[in-house]
Protein backbone atom coordinates (compact mmCIF):
# COMPACT_ATOMS: atom_id res chain seq x y z
CA UNK A 1 0.00 0.00 0.00
CA UNK A 2 1.38 3.17 -0.52
CA UNK A 3 2.16 6.00 2.32
CA UNK A 4 -0.17 8.36 1.52
CA UNK A 5 -3.11 5.99 1.30
CA UNK A 6 -2.29 4.87 5.05
CA UNK A 7 -2.13 8.49 5.87
CA UNK A 8 -5.75 8.92 4.75
CA UNK A 9 -6.64 5.51 6.40
CA UNK A 10 -5.05 6.77 9.39
CA UNK A 11 -7.05 10.00 9.45
CA UNK A 12 -10.33 8.18 8.52
CA UNK A 13 -9.78 5.98 11.51
CA UNK A 14 -8.66 8.22 13.72
CA UNK A 15 -12.20 10.55 13.11
CA UNK A 16 -14.16 6.75 13.24
CA UNK A 17 -12.56 6.27 16.69
CA UNK A 18 -13.56 9.84 18.05
CA UNK A 19 -16.99 9.05 16.23
CA UNK A 20 -17.24 6.63 18.55
CA UNK A 21 -16.52 7.94 21.51
CA UNK A 22 -20.50 9.82 21.22
CA UNK A 23 -22.77 7.12 21.55
CA UNK A 24 -21.20 3.53 21.84
CA UNK A 25 -24.01 1.27 23.39
CA UNK A 26 -25.49 3.59 25.45
CA UNK A 27 -28.77 4.26 24.67
CA UNK A 28 -30.19 6.78 22.27
CA UNK A 29 -31.21 9.92 23.88
CA UNK A 30 -35.33 10.67 24.45
CA UNK A 31 -34.53 14.39 23.21
CA UNK A 32 -31.97 16.05 20.71
CA UNK A 33 -31.55 18.10 17.69
CA UNK A 34 -34.30 17.61 15.26
CA UNK A 35 -33.38 16.00 11.82
CA UNK A 36 -31.45 18.34 9.22
CA UNK A 37 -30.41 20.46 12.09
CA UNK A 38 -26.95 20.28 11.01
CA UNK A 39 -26.01 18.48 13.97
CA UNK A 40 -24.86 15.39 12.55
CA UNK A 41 -22.68 16.84 10.35
CA UNK A 42 -21.32 19.65 13.04
CA UNK A 43 -20.63 16.42 15.31
CA UNK A 44 -18.68 14.43 12.19
CA UNK A 45 -16.45 17.55 12.67
CA UNK A 46 -16.01 18.22 16.09
CA UNK A 47 -14.53 14.03 15.89
CA UNK A 48 -12.14 15.43 12.84
CA UNK A 49 -11.08 18.25 14.83
CA UNK A 50 -10.57 16.02 17.73
CA UNK A 51 -8.17 13.82 16.00
CA UNK A 52 -6.48 16.70 14.40
CA UNK A 53 -5.42 18.10 17.23
CA UNK A 54 -3.33 14.50 18.58
CA UNK A 55 -2.37 14.52 15.02
CA UNK A 56 -0.88 18.12 15.45
CA UNK A 57 0.63 17.00 18.88
CA UNK A 58 2.60 14.32 17.34
CA UNK A 59 3.61 16.32 13.78
CA UNK A 60 5.22 19.33 16.58
CA UNK A 61 7.00 16.23 18.13
CA UNK A 62 8.80 15.32 15.09
CA UNK A 63 9.56 18.93 13.43
CA UNK A 64 11.32 21.10 14.83
CA UNK A 65 12.23 25.06 15.11
CA UNK A 66 9.89 27.61 13.06
CA UNK A 67 7.91 24.52 11.72
CA UNK A 68 7.55 23.25 15.38
CA UNK A 69 6.05 26.66 16.30
CA UNK A 70 3.53 26.84 13.63
CA UNK A 71 2.63 22.95 14.29
CA UNK A 72 1.98 24.37 18.60
CA UNK A 73 -0.01 27.24 16.96
CA UNK A 74 -1.94 25.39 14.64
CA UNK A 75 -2.63 22.63 17.24
CA UNK A 76 -4.12 25.89 19.32
CA UNK A 77 -5.91 26.50 16.20
CA UNK A 78 -8.02 23.27 15.97
CA UNK A 79 -8.76 23.18 19.81
CA UNK A 80 -10.45 26.63 19.01
CA UNK A 81 -12.18 24.89 16.13
CA UNK A 82 -13.30 22.10 17.65
CA UNK A 83 -14.76 24.31 20.82
CA UNK A 84 -16.51 26.69 18.00
CA UNK A 85 -18.03 23.66 16.40
CA UNK A 86 -19.01 21.94 19.55
CA UNK A 87 -20.96 25.04 20.37
CA UNK A 88 -22.95 25.38 17.98
CA UNK A 89 -24.18 21.73 18.44
CA UNK A 90 -25.40 22.44 21.92
CA UNK A 91 -26.98 25.13 20.53
CA UNK A 92 -29.10 22.49 18.77
CA UNK A 93 -29.72 20.50 22.17
CA UNK A 94 -27.34 18.26 21.05
CA UNK A 95 -24.00 16.47 22.95
CA UNK A 96 -20.95 17.10 20.80
CA UNK A 97 -18.30 13.84 20.87
CA UNK A 98 -15.92 14.12 23.62
CA UNK A 99 -12.19 13.80 22.49
CA UNK A 100 -10.49 9.68 23.43
CA UNK A 101 -7.09 9.79 25.41
CA UNK A 102 -3.94 11.13 22.55
CA UNK A 103 -2.35 7.51 22.98
CA UNK A 104 -5.76 5.97 21.58
CA UNK A 105 -5.66 8.32 18.28
CA UNK A 106 -2.08 7.86 17.95
CA UNK A 107 -1.56 4.16 17.56
CA UNK A 108 -3.83 5.04 14.12
CA UNK A 109 -1.48 7.65 13.22
CA UNK A 110 1.53 6.71 10.48
CA UNK A 111 4.86 6.34 11.89
CA UNK A 112 6.69 9.70 11.68
CA UNK A 113 10.29 9.21 11.24
CA UNK A 114 11.37 12.34 9.59
CA UNK A 115 10.34 15.70 9.25
CA UNK A 116 9.08 15.19 5.60
CA UNK A 117 6.97 12.49 6.89
CA UNK A 118 5.34 14.91 9.07
CA UNK A 119 4.51 17.42 6.75
CA UNK A 120 2.99 14.90 4.17
CA UNK A 121 1.08 13.66 7.33
CA UNK A 122 -0.03 17.65 8.12
CA UNK A 123 -0.48 18.43 4.27
CA UNK A 124 -2.82 15.25 4.03
CA UNK A 125 -4.71 16.35 7.56
CA UNK A 126 -5.12 20.11 6.63
CA UNK A 127 -6.33 18.70 3.36
CA UNK A 128 -8.89 16.48 4.87
CA UNK A 129 -9.96 19.44 7.30
CA UNK A 130 -10.52 21.85 4.72
CA UNK A 131 -13.11 19.23 2.54
CA UNK A 132 -15.17 18.72 5.66
CA UNK A 133 -15.67 22.27 6.13
CA UNK A 134 -16.35 22.87 2.40
CA UNK A 135 -18.84 20.36 2.38
CA UNK A 136 -20.14 21.95 5.66
CA UNK A 137 -20.76 25.24 3.49
CA UNK A 138 -22.71 23.39 0.90
CA UNK A 139 -24.96 21.12 3.96
CA UNK A 140 -25.46 23.03 6.80
CA UNK A 141 -28.64 25.13 6.97
CA UNK A 142 -28.46 27.53 8.87
CA UNK A 143 -26.22 31.06 8.06
CA UNK A 144 -24.36 30.92 11.49
CA UNK A 145 -23.29 27.42 10.91
CA UNK A 146 -22.34 27.95 7.31
CA UNK A 147 -20.45 31.11 8.78
CA UNK A 148 -18.56 29.52 10.94
CA UNK A 149 -17.77 26.84 8.36
CA UNK A 150 -16.78 29.65 6.11
CA UNK A 151 -14.37 31.10 8.89
CA UNK A 152 -12.69 28.13 9.62
CA UNK A 153 -12.27 26.85 5.73
CA UNK A 154 -9.94 29.77 5.30
CA UNK A 155 -8.27 29.28 8.34
CA UNK A 156 -7.75 25.59 7.29
CA UNK A 157 -6.55 26.95 4.10
CA UNK A 158 -4.16 29.06 5.65
CA UNK A 159 -2.49 26.24 7.95
CA UNK A 160 -2.46 24.58 4.65
CA UNK A 161 -0.08 27.21 3.14
CA UNK A 162 1.99 27.17 5.93
CA UNK A 163 2.41 23.48 5.34
CA UNK A 164 3.03 24.09 1.84
CA UNK A 165 5.44 26.95 2.98
CA UNK A 166 7.38 24.25 5.66
CA UNK A 167 8.21 22.08 2.99
CA UNK A 168 9.53 24.45 0.35
CA UNK A 169 6.67 25.22 -1.74
CA UNK A 170 4.78 27.56 -2.99
CA UNK A 171 1.50 28.99 -0.39
CA UNK A 172 -0.60 28.92 -2.82
CA UNK A 173 0.01 26.35 -5.79
CA UNK A 174 -3.59 26.18 -7.11
CA UNK A 175 -6.00 28.41 -7.95
CA UNK A 176 -9.09 26.15 -6.61
CA UNK A 177 -8.09 25.07 -2.75
CA UNK A 178 -10.72 22.00 -2.76
CA UNK A 179 -8.81 19.78 -0.09
CA UNK A 180 -8.46 17.29 -2.89
CA UNK A 181 -4.49 16.98 -4.75
CA UNK B 1 -43.36 28.42 2.73
CA UNK B 2 -40.74 30.47 -0.07
CA UNK B 3 -43.00 32.37 -2.40
CA UNK B 4 -41.86 32.40 -6.12
CA UNK B 5 -40.95 36.07 -5.03
CA UNK B 6 -38.58 35.18 -2.38
CA UNK B 7 -36.88 32.47 -4.38
CA UNK B 8 -36.91 35.92 -7.47
CA UNK B 9 -35.32 37.77 -4.31
CA UNK B 10 -32.55 35.59 -3.23
CA UNK B 11 -31.78 34.66 -6.68
CA UNK B 12 -30.82 38.95 -7.07
CA UNK B 13 -29.05 38.66 -3.83
CA UNK B 14 -27.14 35.89 -4.62
CA UNK B 15 -26.45 37.71 -8.28
CA UNK B 16 -25.42 40.97 -6.35
CA UNK B 17 -22.77 39.11 -4.40
CA UNK B 18 -21.62 36.88 -7.19
CA UNK B 19 -21.21 41.02 -8.80
CA UNK B 20 -19.19 41.90 -5.80
CA UNK B 21 -16.85 39.31 -5.48
CA UNK B 22 -16.30 39.76 -9.79
CA UNK B 23 -15.18 43.65 -9.32
CA UNK B 24 -12.82 42.73 -5.97
CA UNK B 25 -11.17 39.35 -8.20
CA UNK B 26 -10.65 41.99 -11.12
CA UNK B 27 -8.75 44.44 -9.19
CA UNK B 28 -6.76 41.78 -8.10
CA UNK B 29 -6.35 40.85 -11.76
CA UNK B 30 -5.59 43.98 -12.23
CA UNK B 31 -3.44 44.44 -9.55
CA UNK B 32 -0.90 41.51 -10.44
CA UNK B 33 -1.11 42.59 -13.99
CA UNK B 34 0.57 46.04 -13.48
CA UNK B 35 3.22 44.93 -10.62
CA UNK B 36 4.29 42.76 -13.22
CA UNK B 37 5.00 44.52 -15.49
CA UNK B 38 6.38 47.37 -13.30
CA UNK B 39 8.73 44.77 -11.27
CA UNK B 40 7.14 45.27 -7.88
CA UNK B 41 6.65 41.46 -7.13
CA UNK B 42 8.61 38.96 -7.98
CA UNK B 43 7.75 37.44 -10.93
CA UNK B 44 7.67 33.64 -10.46
CA UNK B 45 5.39 34.55 -7.69
CA UNK B 46 3.42 37.08 -9.69
CA UNK B 47 2.84 35.21 -12.57
CA UNK B 48 1.48 32.35 -10.15
CA UNK B 49 -1.07 34.95 -8.39
CA UNK B 50 -1.93 36.23 -11.67
CA UNK B 51 -2.82 32.96 -13.26
CA UNK B 52 -5.00 32.08 -9.97
CA UNK B 53 -6.85 35.49 -10.58
CA UNK B 54 -7.68 34.80 -13.97
CA UNK B 55 -9.21 31.34 -12.98
CA UNK B 56 -11.53 32.90 -10.35
CA UNK B 57 -12.45 35.71 -12.49
CA UNK B 58 -13.52 33.28 -15.52
CA UNK B 59 -15.03 30.99 -12.54
CA UNK B 60 -17.33 34.03 -11.54
CA UNK B 61 -18.43 35.25 -14.83
CA UNK B 62 -18.88 31.67 -15.82
CA UNK B 63 -21.61 31.86 -12.84
CA UNK B 64 -23.14 35.12 -13.67
CA UNK B 65 -23.97 33.70 -16.80
CA UNK B 66 -21.85 36.50 -18.81
CA UNK B 67 -21.66 34.23 -22.02
CA UNK B 68 -17.67 34.25 -22.74
CA UNK B 69 -15.56 34.94 -19.74
CA UNK B 70 -14.15 38.32 -20.49
CA UNK B 71 -10.73 37.97 -18.41
CA UNK B 72 -9.02 40.55 -20.16
CA UNK B 73 -11.12 43.14 -18.91
CA UNK B 74 -8.62 45.25 -16.52
CA UNK B 75 -9.74 47.71 -14.28
CA UNK B 76 -8.26 50.42 -12.55
CA UNK B 77 -5.81 50.27 -9.77
CA UNK B 78 -6.33 53.21 -7.97
CA UNK B 79 -5.28 53.39 -4.45
CA UNK B 80 -2.96 50.53 -5.21
CA UNK B 81 1.05 51.03 -4.01
CA UNK B 82 3.61 49.68 -6.97
CA UNK B 83 6.20 51.84 -5.47
CA UNK B 84 8.43 48.96 -4.24
CA UNK B 85 7.82 45.20 -4.35
CA UNK B 86 6.92 45.50 -0.01
CA UNK B 87 4.84 48.08 -0.59
CA UNK B 88 3.11 46.44 -3.29
CA UNK B 89 3.14 42.99 -0.82
CA UNK B 90 1.00 45.29 1.28
CA UNK B 91 -1.35 46.67 -0.66
CA UNK B 92 -1.88 43.28 -2.48
CA UNK B 93 -2.32 41.82 1.08
CA UNK B 94 -4.98 44.16 2.45
CA UNK B 95 -6.94 43.82 -1.14
CA UNK B 96 -6.70 39.86 -0.72
CA UNK B 97 -7.75 40.24 3.31
CA UNK B 98 -10.90 42.30 1.97
CA UNK B 99 -11.87 39.41 -0.60
CA UNK B 100 -11.79 36.64 1.49
CA UNK B 101 -14.01 38.64 4.15
CA UNK B 102 -16.13 39.66 1.22
CA UNK B 103 -16.44 36.02 0.29
CA UNK B 104 -16.99 34.86 3.56
CA UNK B 105 -20.12 37.29 4.00
CA UNK B 106 -21.66 36.26 0.42
CA UNK B 107 -21.23 32.44 1.15
CA UNK B 108 -23.59 32.55 4.30
CA UNK B 109 -26.39 34.26 2.84
CA UNK B 110 -26.15 32.23 -0.69
CA UNK B 111 -28.38 29.61 -1.60
CA UNK B 112 -27.22 28.07 -4.60
CA UNK B 113 -25.97 25.38 -3.24
CA UNK B 114 -24.05 24.31 -6.79
CA UNK B 115 -21.75 27.40 -6.51
CA UNK B 116 -21.12 27.07 -2.51
CA UNK B 117 -18.34 24.92 -3.08
CA UNK B 118 -16.81 26.26 -5.80
CA UNK B 119 -17.09 29.98 -3.94
CA UNK B 120 -15.19 28.07 -0.86
CA UNK B 121 -12.24 27.06 -2.71
CA UNK B 122 -12.02 30.39 -4.15
CA UNK B 123 -11.75 31.98 -1.17
CA UNK B 124 -9.77 29.26 0.48
CA UNK B 125 -6.80 30.33 -2.55
CA UNK B 126 -7.52 33.79 -1.40
CA UNK B 127 -6.64 32.85 2.15
CA UNK B 128 -3.60 30.98 0.91
CA UNK B 129 -2.44 34.04 -0.95
CA UNK B 130 -2.42 35.78 1.90
CA UNK B 131 -0.08 33.91 3.65
CA UNK B 132 2.41 34.07 0.38
CA UNK B 133 2.58 37.91 0.84
CA UNK B 134 2.74 37.22 4.24
CA UNK B 135 6.12 35.45 3.41
CA UNK B 136 6.82 38.34 1.27
CA UNK B 137 6.96 40.93 3.93
CA UNK B 138 8.77 38.35 6.21
CA UNK B 139 6.34 38.38 8.71
CA UNK B 140 4.17 35.44 10.45
CA UNK B 141 2.62 33.78 8.38
CA UNK B 142 -0.79 32.88 10.34
CA UNK B 143 -3.30 35.49 11.25
CA UNK B 144 -7.17 34.25 10.91
CA UNK B 145 -9.11 32.56 13.19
Amino acid sequence: MQPTLTRRAALGGAAALALASCGGGDPPPAAGPRAGSGAGLLSSIVALEHAAIAAWAAIGEVLTGEGRGYAREIRAREVANAERMAALVRELGGTPPKNRPAAEYERLFPRLESEADALHFARDLEERLVRAYLEGLRLLPDAEQRGAAADIAAAQAEDLAVVHVLAGEPAAPQPFVTGAS
Amino acid sequence: MPTRRDFLLASLAGNQGLGQLLELERRLLAAYHVALARDAIEPELGRLLLSHEREHVRGLEQALGRGRPRTSVLVPTTGIDFASRRAFARSALELERVAVDTYREVLTSFHDDTLLQPLGSIMACGAQHEVALRQVLGEHLLERN
